[in-house]
């Protein structure tokens, strides 16, 4: 392996043209996923035609890059502002932004890069070192009743984060998993709640509901805030954790490694539910779970490690079954088809120079991002010093672009601006905006596995208990469920 | 109940027919004899937005992007390919309808577009409220299991191992209501006498990793899209839902060698444009997507997707023929099955 690994390295770097393809997909990775709306996806879709005019290895290489620099790209932006880049990043808003409010940016921005890095390099080490088997265990053990079972084992904890009460909590998850099923049903592609307008048949889109729960209700707050005299700017401060602030949650980050590089290696599901998921781990092993939601470290530590732990994990299914993991992954099999090469089993016998050229190339890029992170951060936290008046506007500008863009309907911006009312509303009762994205997020994911493991099993839900892995995980769940309801009897209101 | 398959398909047996097979030696045949055409009035003058309903990774976003590419490298004309995925192509149609009937303004679409329209006539009729510029992928459906699959081996033996399941055994697919997918799969379990659970996986990751993965006994696919696992050995086909063998997979037999007498519905992609673009901007446009569709770096693609093994092409009369077929044969198809066709 090693000296796969240095053949890679030694072609990545002993060709200036390759290099300067590296240096474009890490800065351009990290441009277009810091900007709401214009993700990575973006950015891949427009140079996807060009590609054809690289070798093999530097096309792809090139895709990989910007996969593991735009994933972390939009943690910036989630912590400055509020307004996450990519579903991925919106945990990362559930406290990197309270800790921007609390003059702690600083710190927030440096775990969010040191900790993408660390992810992102451990996660494309163990891709190096066990592509293969891993790609076959996780296809022979893992279906949609386990998908379903994770999900469940997720949003059992989502009750604890950012809600006054656990039941205001719960109910912040059931009104997110109530907006999760409008539009066509997974399975039979029967409209639901769509009242007969087409555009909804696609359901709520993430980014615009994301963008509008986050970006729009925290304006709306500031400006009242600001009417009423009451508004404090965000305190101006480029700190970083130190190295025993970030020693401290050493466990964190192997455990949303863990998961973050478990999610990332099932077809299909990719680094948004990792995030989820490695903040819902974090919430739920935490015994200050309370604190989570108001500016914790530890959130956004999880959230960032594991959306990064993902990307190396779903290069494996996709390198040894040709079966890609999310959007930008699949993107990546029209490059391989473009140079006549189809990702698969026989890629690592074919083309294995290009292989290693890949893995090289994204283990570099995760370091990239803590070198190119750091410098960039010490730059733009000098954002913040930019006056409310000034910088609502050109938030709201941004965010109207971003829902607009990704899909180029009107809809996607009254929905932006509704879910902004919406979430302003119900911020100011207690009620919890992450329940809600979480709800939203994991509840499109959790209905159509479920509905797709219901056919599997005949409709007989006893046969879920038949599969370990399954078992386990709604077991775990509920015993989490129990706990949670016990908490919600005994315990008393949060004073806010 | 039943369904009467060749009392429900003889008068149609001629259209269908004709655009089934119109002739499996013209695959990949260039029929547009004019290399250039003047520009009508200067059309166009800048570049073309091409509406996509599906994601650009997938069956739809490769073909616009192939084709997209075909049309610039003939005109020099840019395409935009604007993706606006959701609802089983119905946001993009929306959207597409809402856009300019100025020609600048073209749309891709499946055959999904048909069968929309089929089970509820409000939606857009392709061949009627759109026009046809080209349909430049044809394809045909297999039913697929694993290469070292030891249950069965081939189509008989699967039949057999499924009735003996009582209802337990599992297919993956896309079988959204209304699908081509379940429409051609009640056909053959009809047909088979056998029942089998279908489960409906809308990515084809999932899809082909839960085959691969032992989660489900088969898969409906088309061999375009699985051709990855069937070069690396992966995947078998063990019946080919089409009217003859064709050459690449002649050791597959056929449906109707199989004892099932249905007209195979078949997958297309074509591009379209709006019914009142200005005449002359319809002429060039046909133009220059059938003579695209003759480009090598187009061909080259079909190739990969194993779609010259069936003749892909229709040009604008042709693919009326084979939509408005397809419209009729799903609409008599969906009132059998009960469904509430409007």
């Amino acid at each position: 392996m090693i000296e796969n690994f240095l053949a890679g390295t030694a072609t990545l770097f002993g060709d200036p043209f390759t290099i300067g393809i590296f240096v474009f997909g890490v800065l351009g990775g990290m441009l277009f996923g810091a900007i709401p709306g214009v993700s990575m996806l973006t950015l891949a879709a427009i140079l996807l035609p060009f590609t054809a005019d690289l070798s093999p290895a530097q096309g792809v290489m090139l895709f990989a890059v910007i996969y593991c620099t735009g994933t972390y790209g939009g943690a910036i932006t989630a912590i400055l502002f509020n307004i996450p880049g990519a579903p991925e990043n919106a945990p990362t808003a559930f406290d990197g932004y309270p800790m921007t409010q609390k003059g702690m940016a600083g710190k927030a921005v440096g775990a969010a890069v040191l900790c993408s890095a660390i992810g992102g390099v451990a996660s494309a080490l163990v891709m190096m070192s066990a592509t293969e088997p891993l790609a076959q265990w996780a296809i022979m053990n893992i279906g949609p009743p386990e998908i379903f079972a994770l999900v469940f084992f997720g949003l059992a904890v989502a009750s604890s984060v950012g809600g006054r009460t656990i039941w205001k909590g719960w109910l912040s998850v059931l009104l997110g998993l109530l907006i999760a099923t409008i539009g066509q049903d997974p399975v039979g592609g029967i409209n639901r709640f769509n009242f007969g307008y087409s555009d909804l048949a696609a359901g709520i889109a993430f980014v615009p509901a994301i963008l509008g729960f986050f970006a729009v209700s925290e304006i709306f707050i500031q400006a009242e805030k600001n009417v009423s005299g009451k508004y404090l700017a965000p305190k101006f401060n480029v700190d970083f954790p130190s190295f025993f602030e970030l020693w401290a949650h050493k466990i964190a980050v192997v455990r949303s490694i863990l998961v973050g590089f478990f999610c990332g290696i099932l077809p299909g599901i990719g680094a948004t539910l990792a995030a989820f998921m490695g903040y819902g781990e974090a919430v739920r092993w935490s015994k200050n779970k309370a604190e989570f939601g108001t500016g914790k470290l530890e959130g956004v530590i999880s959230s960032e490690t594991a959306n990064n732990a993902a990307t190396g994990a779903a290069m494996i299914p996709l390198l040894a079954l040709g079966l890609p993991g999310g959007a930008l992954t699949a993107m990546m099999v029209a490059v391989f088809q473009m140079h006549d090469l189809e990702p698969g089993p026989l890629v690592f016998y074919n083309s294995p120079e290009l292989i290693w050229i890949v893995f090289a190339a994204m283990f570099y890029a995760n370091l990239s991002i803590l070198f190119v992170g750091l410098i960039e951060t010490k730059t733009i936290l000098y954002l913040l010093k930019i006056p409310f008046q000034f910088l609502a506007p050109m938030i709201l500008m941004l965010a109207s672009i971003g829902a607009y863009i990704s899909r180029g309907l009107v809809l996607d911006v009254i929905v932006m601006f509704i879910a902004g009312i919406i979430g302003f509303l119900l911020r100011r009762s207690g009620y919890s905006i992450p329940g809600i994205v979480l709800g939203l997020i994991l509840g499109k994911i959790g209905e159509q596995n479920f509905a797709q493991g219901m056919q599997m099993v005949h409709y007989d839900l006893g046969t879920y208990f038949s599969r370990p892995i399954c078992t386990i995980l709604i077991v775990a769940g509920v015993l989490t469920l129990l706990k949670s309801l016990h908490s919600a009897f005994f315990q008393k209101p949060k004073v806010t | 109940m039943k369904l009467n398959f060749k009392k429900q398909f003889s008068t149609l047996a001629l259209v269908t027919g004709f655009a089934v097979s119109a002739s499996m030696s013209m695959a990949g045949e260039c029929r547009v004899a004019e290399a250039s055409m003047d520009k009508p009035g200067g059309f166009p003058d800048r570049a073309l937005t091409m509406i996509v309903p599906y994601g650009p990774g997938g069956g739809s976003g490769q073909v616009a992007a192939a084709m997209a590419e075909a049309v610039t490298g003939l005109t020099g004309v840019s395409i935009n390919r604007d993706h606006k995925p959701g609802g089983s192509g119905t946001v993009g149609m929306t959207a597409y309808m809402a856009a300019p009937a100025d020609g600048y303004n073209v749309l891709e679409h499946i055959d999904d577009a048909s069968s929309a329209h089929a089970l509820d006539s409000s939606r857009p009729n392709p061949a009627e409220d759109l026009i046809p510029l080209v349909v430049s992928q044809v394809t045909f459906s297999q039913i697929y299991i694993r290469s070292n699959e030891t249950r069965y081996t081939d189509w008989p033996s699967f039949v057999e191992w499924v009735q003996a399941q009582n209802g337990k055994a599992t297919i993956a697919n896309v079988s959204k209501e209304g699908s081509m997918e379940r429409v051609i799969m009640k056909f053959i379990t009809e047909a088979s006498d056998m029942q089998i659970q279908q489960i409906s996986f809308d990515k084809g990751a999932p899809r082909y990793g839960a085959l691969l993965g032992g989660q489900v006994d088969a898969l409906f696919e088309q061999p375009g899209d699985v051709r990855k696992f069937l070069d690396a050995g992966n995947f078998k086909p063990i019946l080919t839902v089409f009217n003859e063998r064709p050459g690449v997979f002649s050791d597959v037999p056929t449906h109707r060698e199989m004892g099932m007498d249905f007209e195979p519905l078949l997958r297309f992609r074509g591009f379209y444009v709006h019914k009142g673009a200005p005449s002359e901007r319809v002429d060039w446009l046909k133009w220059a997507f059938q003579r695209a569709y003759c480009e090598d770096s187009y061909q080259a693609f079909n190739d990969s997707k194993f779609m010259n093994v069936i003749d892909s092409y229709r040009d604008t009369a042709g693919a009326i023929d084979m939509i408005n077929a397809a419209i009729v044969q799903y609409r008599d198809v969906y009132k059998e099955m009960g469904l509430d066709v409007k």
